[in-house]
């Protein structure tokens, strides 16, 4: 079965959600939550001795960033019923405390895979997330899978 | 914890490994401070009026701890680039074995590719995925 859907909607902006500034609270639950144990992540004064000069957060940190609309309106459906097949990130800077971050969402693909048990659909919704100073911190894909 | 160097690493190196026992207490922990609070993720119930078999981990949770493994292998290390993929449902209050090795070492940019995987006691891989990370140098 061919796949089948309007491929202008690849790379239109759905959704931009601006966040309010990361506490250092924030970074310091999360990186307790996965047993992080790295200063850079969890402590304070050292971090600020360290090459960031300041506490950063966990590179996965990004992925707790909720989009206002997570697909667009009119995401196609390919399959009955849908799982979270992965993520991909790409990080290019830290996320400090007081950073306010904006995120912009896209769909990147739509693509089709036969795997043991039959065709299967991947939607990948790609999150840009930059600073307040326009620097590129993260891009990170969501594999939406459905079959 | 220590520094670890360009120079100091091998194609080939194994990451120090992590075992541990995944707590339901654990996951509702990640999933307050991810702001992923929801049923599937905090109880049983709820899950399976999702259709689950019970509670899950978050699948960025997984992601988070195999980063977390290359954090507790090499502080210094700086994960640039990682990607998983979600073959099945990690379901807590089971044993989970994280595990990676280093599969390649670029010179010109003073990186090592990484796979990373995390594993049940019965060696199923529930999670896959690949890193790279860039390596302070002694030069």
């Amino acid at each position: 079965m061919a796949l089948e859907f309007d491929r202008s909607m690849l790379g239109q902006i759905f959704d931009e959600t601006s966040f309010p500034p990361i506490t250092k609270e924030e970074i310091l639950d999360f990186s307790a939550a996965l047993g992080e144990a790295n200063p850079l992540y969890t402590n304070e004064a050292a971090a600020a001795k360290g090459p960031y000069g300041s506490l950063v957060a966990p590179p996965t940190f990004v992925t707790k960033l909720r989009a206002k609309k997570f697909t667009p309106e009119h995401l196609p459906k390919l399959g009955k019923v849908g799982f979270d097949g992965g993520r991909d990130l790409e990080i290019s800077a830290p996320v400090r405390p007081g950073d306010a971050l904006t995120m912009l969402s896209t769909i990147h693909d739509i693509y089709e895979k036969t795997g043991r048990t039959g065709s299967m659909y991947f939607i990948v919704i790609r999150n840009e997330v930059r600073n307040q100073k326009g620097e590129k911190v993260a891009v990170i894909d969501h594999r939406i899978m459905q079959r | 914890m220590s520094t670890l160097y360009f120079e100091d690493i091998e194609e080939g190196d194994e990451l120090p490994a992590i075992d541990l026992f995944l707590s339901k207490d654990q996951v509702r922990q990640y999933a307050r401070a991810a702001n992923m609070y929801f049923p599937r993720f905090t109880d049983d119930e709820g899950a399976r009026a999702e259709g689950l078999p019970g509670m899950i981990a978050p699948g960025v949770m997984s992601m988070g701890l195999l980063a977390r493994m290359i954090s507790d292998w090499n502080p210094a290390a700086a994960i640039t680039r990682i990607g998983t993929t979600f073959r099945s449902p990690v379901l807590p209050d089971r044993h989970i074995h994280l595990r990676g090795a280093v599969t390649q070492k670029i010179a010109a940019d003073h990186t090592a590719e990484c796979d990373i995987w995390m594993e049940n006691d019965d060696g199923e891989r529930w999670v896959i995925g690949t890193a790279t990370v860039l390596l302070p140098t002694k030069a």
